[in-house]
């Protein structure tokens, strides 16, 4: 009991004024607000997809890209909620991802029967899995270095989530500057290590969240 | 104290920087989590150390907490990630530091029956072990319990004490050999 006193003691007297964390929305909204304008730059630099109006069209593209926006958003919420120790008391809010992805599945499952005759595959391959992982890496590096000033008490959802956010930001960037129908394609290089990626965010939240 | 605003209202304040208000917020915040601790972990010097770590936790999350929802949660939420990472440390050291228990019940009469050296010419030594395994050879050494009735004394079950013993027996005849 004395150690705890004296400890007690010691940590009232390091105690300053704290400026209080903001509210796990807001912290989410300054996350998409600068991922979109990162989103933006990257293809202003890069370019749009020359066919992008008439694909604008097509109601499966346009559902894909909502369902990549409605990932993005419940990916920057629930990591944001993940970044306080209690989940600031919003629980339910750390699921959104799982409900988009849910709702990601039969989207592409619709994509892809409306995708006929298939569209030819695109010669590229892995290259696509690169792009998107280098426009992601900023935000990704941002993600982390902010959760990790806070306290997450699940690093590794935490690390997983922050990861899929900035993964989704890639994503979407690609889906937009890239000129390829091929569903197949896009499962195989796009979402798929996006999922991948996701999930090595378990170890990385693990590594670099601790603390 | 018992009423939950005022968790609140102390934690307000001591985001404010006043010194007295966060060492009454931690004094009540450690006196409801000690019965959450001892409920959960079977050593005082135990609890003692996971509420030290809870309580330096709370210090450097304090800025994640802003007054606006119930406290106690958010105390509640730090504290049971400290007990798992501390559960989770002293499991894995128990893994790594496991013997196999046929090893130890080969090599044990051996020890027990071992006359060459008597307990008194070594009870200095059997001092210098840590605690438990010290406490384990005098009662079977030198006031003669069995290793069942030792366990029965010590709240451990047998198999723990005869893995004690042999630990303490190998680290006294390293002790010795030298």
């Amino acid at each position: 009991m004395g150690n705890i006193d004296e400890l007690i003691g010691r940590l009232a007297q390091d105690t300053v004024a704290v400026k209080p964390a903001p509210h796990p929305y807001m912290l989410s909204l300054k996350w998409m607000g600068g991922a979109v304008a990162y989103l933006f730059l990257a293809l202003v630099l890069s370019g749009l997809r020359p066919d992008l109006m008439l694909k604008l069209h097509e109601p499966w593209f346009v559902i894909e890209i909502a369902a990549l926006v409605c990932i993005f958003v419940a990916t920057s919420l629930s990591a944001a909620v993940l970044a306080f120790p209690d989940l600031y008391q919003k629980r339910g809010v750390v699921f959104a991802p799982v409900l988009t992805f849910v709702l990601f599945l039969p989207v592409i499952f619709c994509a892809w029967s409306a995708d006929s005759p298939p569209a030819p595959l695109p010669v590229h391959s892995f290259e696509c899995t690169i792009s998107i992982t280098l426009v992601a890496l900023l935000p990704a590096i941002w993600t982390f270095y902010v959760i990790q000033k806070y306290a997450s008490t699940h690093y590794h959802w935490a690390g997983s989530i922050a990861l899929l956010f900035a993964f989704s930001v890639g994503a979407l960037w690609l889906r937009l500057h890239e000129i390829n129908d091929s569903i197949l394609h896009v499962v195989e290089w796009h979402y798929l290590p996006m999922i991948v990626f996701g999930l090595a965010g378990l170890w990385l939240g693990k590594t670099l969240l601790k603390w | 104290m018992d009423k939950t605003d005022d968790f609140e209202a102390l934690m307000i304040l001591s985001l404010h920087g006043d010194q007295r208000a966060y060492a009454s917020l931690l004094k009540e915040t450690s006196r409801f989590l000690r019965p959450f601790l001892t409920k959960r972990l079977s050593f005082t010097n135990e609890v003692d150390d996971v509420l030290q770590e809870i309580l330096i936790s709370i210090h450097k999350a304090r800025h994640t907490y802003d007054g606006k929802r119930p406290y106690k949660p958010w105390v509640y939420a730090i504290a049971r990630f400290r007990l798992q990472d501390h559960l989770r440390a002293h499991y894995s050291d128990q893994l790594r530091h496991a013997i196999e228990l046929s090893e130890v019940e080969e090599s044990l009469p051996e020890y027990v029956t071992e006359t060459a050296i008597s307990y008194e010419s070594i009870r200095e030594e059997v001092q210098k072990l840590p605690g438990k395994q010290a406490t384990i050879l005098q009662l079977m050494h030198q006031e003669g319990y069995t290793a069942k009735e030792v366990a029965k004394k010590m709240g451990m079950n047998e198999s723990a004490v005869k893995v004690a013993a042999h630990r303490a027996y190998k680290i006294l005849r390293n002790k010795l050999e030298r």
